[in-house]
């Protein structure tokens, strides 16, 4: 990986992949369809086909298949795709948290990573935490410490909690404070957050 | 709005459906037809647009119009002369770096945003100036009056008593940047009917600006902003982006969605403007003001003119028979700034209240003691008798509880390894605003209470008070108590702002529950029941679903006889590193006087949220402007420091609690903004306890502790 | 961004096949810094390689060095028992960077590629020889607060943005690079560069290659470690200045020491002369301070930033005090 930043483009590599990829071992993610065509050398209109590929994953247990362009975000996915907005853009670029999902258990930012980057995993968000009308305590424990104000971020905050207390890093408010640095609040509901967290660990509940 | 049954009444009546992602914010809303709009925005900072090329763009997948001056649709105020010379897409000028020149409109997001990146705009530059200080020193440039002069006494006093001080005061810029982007979906329908979900603070300010700006009736827009991710003060307008939303709608027949991007959220929808500000006190040797000086030059745009009440402070918070204030506006070639929380007088804090301390310090006098000596027992600007004040009691519980005994008047005085501790007090005002509002409210026979206004929550909680108002009055557990607000089709109110909606949509709620008691008990009379019966029995005896009463509220005469304020008073505790210059706030006492506090929970968190935002203010926030290019260098929240958690101790909120039925009839004065007034010079104080060193420009960030 | 092909792969060879099959593709790890700077019009690749199917995320001991495999995350590296006990300075420098959320998906290898922070980098508007060679450096005479101090070149004073690299570079890492030929091993020290006439090169991997482990010998230092972080707010935020520093102490003596600088150079800076005239020594905050004063022999500011020529040899000294406390 070279890191000079070559905006020119290279307008045959597309044809020029799809010619030679089947002398490639590794599995490029493409439809079938256009393997094939690729396979027997066929024209590049079938290119066009390379705009979107398949994705599976399983959002709050619940499994989805798509067909989507590889540019698009998880959190662009779950939020005008599958409607999930729960989960937030904040800033779009990894710098406030407000988008943080668990895939596979852990949190992540949801707007830096390709919705394709996730295929066959599972993922939790803001929707998928409380049992119906049961919350889930961490999100008791927010509304019970007004952990929030505009709400906007809590989506994240509360995600970014559970998963500090999954983590085990909630020995001290400071070490709180430290892990869920993360997640920017912007009316200031820090010290509530805190409180929330160490409510649920003290508690001992399950998170 | 759901209303789930709380467990406490104090919670936060909409807290469900923030904590499961439920509250639907104005990007949510599905629609049939959605598209998606991107914004293309200037590359220079001043000057001409001499061509557009769109034809990449509209030639790219899926795209379906990019709209711009050369091809926009009728906007009938735009045609016409005056008011701002913003009219987006009525103008090939550019009066900001990042002003936006066309909006691409694209079935997805991200092939409008890739769209958006192939529209290549020609320009024919000017010269232009970002730079406030650069301005002041031009002679030629442009300076205009923000606000009348102000003078009661003898003019710069300070400058010939005993003890004195005179010091320059720098303020950066300081975005709002709420946590939720800003932007709209715009519906726009045959017969000019147009439906807005909209970011704002106003629905009915939006509802107006619309209506004016496409001269189309105002019934047939509807504004709905159930939900706002953050606010302060950002959406009290609405901004050239919205505009031209709605202009996309109305172009392509569909409804049209715009999210801005982080790094616009600097430049095209406001900020707390770059100040300068003068301040020379003057007191006798034992400590009595004689004299104040305050004159501050604020950041305006070339297109627009931006005030706020940046000297109002100086010129009746402490006793002194000489004072004069003046208030100059620059325009600079930056987009226009917009109140932000605290606004003008936050900024002003800063400065008198950063000078008061300066001052005690060359009286050798504990900062605390000089301004109890200089407290004033009544309004001299005004000359009117406070409505209620409990300024020195506020001091009192703050002290004790920050442990002020342990403070030296000497500065650098504690200090233990590398850490120098020191302590800070400032003071904060605002008016205690009060507007007119209109509540509807019905009283249901299955025992549900509907409370209905136009307001808005930009997150204080305004449901949740109302309710608490409502519960008190008519004997309804807040479990029952509705209240809908975030829709223009409501009673009408005023913009969510000035610390103002407790107390304006808050008394028009008193009244029509007033109104609805007095209706149930006449209901009762006239059914033979005990005046004091439930309503629900009285409804049913009636055999009535409901009552139904809508009430406009608003101040009456006592304004004019007394002075109203909210006062706050910041404590804080600094460390600072003496090595690397590290500031870390490592305690805080907030103390809020302002009059009874009607929904504790939410209360003390706006005195939280009030200080939080005042570390930012105080040690991590500027926005940089390069001014060889107009362009923002640090627009995104890398590197704009909001504070983080880790930024934040644990904060003590005091509340006097004292009603001020003069305000209103609960007694009880706003406190949003007076939460972060004066918070940042209380930092800074506290740096000069600990340091010795008096930080005048903020942000205080470790370089200036250690030059 | 434009709508890019996305492929994926499960081992490093056919990984580096795909690489030399089109013209400007990129490796896809974490993410974090790439697709930030795609959505920022930096950097436009028209093929992505996604490796996170890649199996190199082991973090194990052998023989007498740890081995981190590049597809490990930051949080995995921080969080492992072998690196908390061996090399806390490694775990210490990974909590200071981004945020756990990030650190969750970012990777070892990801990072030691992350590119630079500098606001004119990042803006396509402006000038940036990094980013679009030729077009000039809009930091040298511009807002420089947060750049270099030390091996600038008048082309380009941006520093790299790495917490990791700070560690690494004082534990004598090494790197281990995959080519088609085979392996490679070349020093961490040797991985970036300086700009100098080509800042648009922030390291020695070529084309064809990629990063498949980090290697770590083991030390004497991890009682006596400490990374000192400076920064603007208490946390995710990059550093003004963070120093690495580890002592092996033998009676107050200073047997062996390892010290490294953040936030003052293109490249992760060993302090070298530091490290040579503390060796023997005892560990005084006297001998800190002369410690400190020989790192910034070179050093030169720009404007904006020279208070780093302070704020460095202060915490130079202050993370030698506390990595000696520590005991």
């Amino acid at each position: 990986m070279q890191s000079s930043d070559n905006k020119k483009n290279s307008g045959d590599s597309r044809r020029d992949f799809l010619k030679k990829s089947s002398l490639i071992t590794a599995i490029a993610l493409t439809p079938s369809v256009a393997m094939k065509a690729a396979e027997s050398q066929a024209d590049e209109r079938f290119a066009e086909l390379f705009e979107k590929i398949p994705l599976n994953v399983t959002v709050n247990n619940k499994a989805y298949k798509a067909f989507i362009e590889p540019r698009v975000t998880l959190l662009d996915y779950l939020r005008e795709e599958l409607h999930l907005t729960g989960t937030k853009k904040g800033c779009d670029h990894g710098q406030c948290g407000a988008c943080t999902v668990h895939v596979d258990g852990e949190r992540i930012n949801s707007c830096l990573s390709l919705a394709v980057m996730n295929e066959g995993k599972k993922i939790t968000t803001i929707e998928g935490l409380a049992n119906g009308e049961e919350l889930h305590p961490m999100q008791q424990a927010f509304i019970k410490h007004d952990g929030f104000q505009c709400g906007y971020c809590t989506s994240g905050q509360i995600m970014s909690a559970v998963a500090c207390v999954r983590e085990g890093h909630t020995n001290s408010r400071a070490e709180i404070s430290e892990y869920m640095s993360g997640n920017i609040c912007r009316c200031g509901a820090y010290p509530n957050i805190v409180d929330a967290i160490v409510e649920v660990k003290e508690g001992g509940m399950k998170v | 709005m759901e209303n789930r049954i709380l467990k406490d009444e104090n919670d936060r009546v909409d807290g469900f459906l923030k904590v499961t992602g439920g509250a639907k914010y104005f990007a949510e809303y599905e629609l049939p037809g959605l598209t998606y709009g991107v914004l293309v925005t200037s590359t220079i900072t001043k000057g001409k647009i001499t061509a557009l090329d769109t034809k990449a763009a509209e030639k790219a997948p899926g795209v379906i119009a990019v709209l711009s001056h050369l091809n926009k649709p009728s906007a009938p105020a735009y045609e016409q002369e005056g008011g701002s010379q913003m009219k987006i897409f009525y103008t090939d000028k550019i009066f900001y770096n990042g002003q936006p020149i066309a909006i691409v409109v694209a079935n997805t997001f991200e092939r409008a945003t890739y769209a958006a990146s192939l529209v290549k705009a020609t320009y024919a530059k000017e010269e232009f100036n970002t730079n406030l200080d650069k301005a002041l020193k031009n002679s030629k440039a442009k300076k205009l009056q923000g606000q009348p002069d102000y003078k009661r006494g003898i003019e710069n006093a300070y400058k010939t008593a005993e003890i004195k001080i005179e010091q320059q005061y720098i303020l950066p810029i300081e975005t709002h940047n709420p946590m939720e982007l800003h932007g709209i979906i715009a519906d726009w329908r045959p017969a000019n009917k147009v439906t807005v979900y909209a970011k704002t603070q106003g629905v009915k300010a939006t509802q107006g600006t619309i209506a004016n700006v496409f001269k189309i009736p105002i019934e047939n827009i509807q504004v709905n902003s159930e939900f706002v991710g953050g606010g302060f003060g950002m959406g009290l307008r609405t901004w050239p982006l919205e505009i031209a939303t709605v202009m996309a709608s109305k172009h392509i027949g569909k409804p049209v969605k715009l999210v801005i991007t982080r790094m616009q959220m600097f430049t095209m929808v406001g900020n707390r403007p770059t100040a300068i500000q003068k301040v020379g006190l003057g007191a006798t040797k034992d400590g009595k003001l004689t004299g104040i000086t305050h004159t501050a030059f604020g950041e305006t745009a070339s297109y627009e003119n931006f005030t706020e009440g940046v000297v109002n402070m100086a010129k009746f918070m402490y006793q002194c028979d000489n004072v004069n204030t003046s208030y100059t506006i620059v325009p600079v070639d930056l987009g226009v700034p917009i109140w932000m929380r605290g606004p003008g007088e936050a900024t002003g804090a800063f400065a008198l209240e950063s000078a008061i301390d300066e001052l005690a310090h060359e009286l050798d006098m504990d900062p605390l003691d000089f301004r109890i000596k200089n407290d004033p027992e009544m309004d001299q600007q005004k000359n009117k008798p406070f409505s209620s004040k409990n300024i020195k009691e506020a001091y009192k519980l703050g002290a004790e509880k920050i442990g002020w005994g342990k403070r030296k008047n000497k500065p650098g005085s504690l200090i233990e390894g590398s850490w120098q501790t020191g302590y800070g007090v400032s003071v904060g005002v605002f008016n205690a605003n009060r507007g007119k509002a209109s509540v509807k409210g019905i009283l249901r026979a299955d025992g549900t209470l509907l409370l209905q206004s136009a307001t808005s929550d930009i997150g204080p909680g305004t449901g949740t008070g109302m309710g608490l108002i409502a519960s008190k009055l008519l004997n309804i557990p807040t479990s029952k108590i509705t209240f809908e607000l975030g829709d223009s089709s409501l009673p009408p109110a005023p913009s969510q702002g000035g610390s103002a909606t407790l107390s304006t949509i808050g008394s028009a709620v008193n009244d029509v529950c007033v109104a609805l008691k007095s209706t149930i008990a006449e209901l009762a009379a006239n059914s033979n029941m005990d005046a004091t019966s439930n309503f629900v029995d009285v409804l049913k005896k009636n055999k009535l679903p409901s009552v139904e009463i809508t009430k406009e509220s608003q101040s009456g005469k006592e304004r004019d006889n007394y002075s109203m304020y909210s006062f706050s008073i910041h404590f804080v505790q600094v460390k600072v590193h003496s090595l690397t210059g590290v500031v870390k706030v490592s305690k805080i006492v907030s103390v809020g006087d302002s009059g009874k506090i009607v929904s504790s929970k939410t209360a003390r968190s706006q005195m939280v949220g009030g200080a939080v935002g005042g570390i930012g203010m105080a040690l991590t926030e500027e926005a940089i402007v390069d001014h060889r290019y107009g362009r923002y260098i640090n627009n995104n929240f890398a590197d704009y420091h909001v504070p983080v958690n880790a930024d934040v101790p644990e904060i003590d909120v005091i509340f006097i609690d004292k009603p001020d039925f003069l305000v209103n009839p609960m007694g009880a004065k706003g406190m949003g903004e007076i939460a972060l007034i004066g918070f940042s010079a209380a930092v800074a104080n506290a740096v000069f306890n600990a340091t010795g060193k008096r930080i005048r420009n903020l942000p205080i960030t470790p370089d200036k502790i250690l030059a | 961004m434009i709508n890019f092909q996305y492929l994926r792969t499960t081992s490093a060879k056919s990984a580096l096949v795909l690489l030399q099959k089109g013209k400007n593709s990129k490796f896809l790890a974490g993410g974090t810094n790439l697709i930030d700077l795609m959505k920022r019009g930096v950097t436009a690749p028209e093929r992505l390689i996604d490796i996170n199917h890649v199996p190199l995320k082991q973090i194990e001991l052998i023989g007498t060095k740890i081995h981190i495999g590049a597809m490990a995350t930051n949080s995995a590296v921080a969080d492992h028992a072998l690196i908390k006990e061996k090399l806390p300075l490694l775990s210490w420098a990974l909590q200071a960077g981004a945020s756990a959320q990030l650190r969750n998906v970012a990777t070892v290898g990801g990072n030691m590629m992350q590119r630079t922070r500098c606001g004119y980098f990042y803006d396509t508007e402006m000038p940036c020889n990094k980013r679009e060679a030729g077009s000039g450096c809009g930091a040298i005479d511009g807002f420089n607060r947060m750049h270099a101090i030390f091996g600038t070149s008048e082309k380009c004073i941006a520093v790299h943005p790495s917490d990791m690299c700070i560690a690494l570079v004082a534990l004598d890492a090494e790197v281990v690079l995959l080519n088609s030929k085979g392996e490679r091993k070349i020093l961490f020290k040797d991985f970036h560069r300086l700009a100098g006439d080509t800042p648009q090169l922030d390291n020695n991997l070529r084309p064809d290659e990629m990063i498949v482990r980090v290697e770590i010998p083991l030390n004497n230092l991890a009682k006596n470690s400490y990374y000192l972080k400076v920064r603007d707010r208490a946390s995710y935020a990059f550093a003004l200045v963070s120093v690495a520093a580890g002592l092996e102490l033998l009676n107050n003596k200073i047997v062996n020491v390892r010290l490294a600088m953040g936030g003052v150079a293109h490249k992760p800076w060993r302090l070298t002369t530091a490290e040579e005239f503390l060796k023997g020594k005892d560990a005084t905050t006297e001998n800190f301070e002369q410690a400190a004063k020989l790192s910034m022999t070179d050093a030169k500011g720009f404007g904006e930033n020279n208070f780093k020529l302070k704020l460095a040899p202060n915490t130079i000294i202050e993370a030698l005090n506390l990595a000696k406390s520590k005991a």
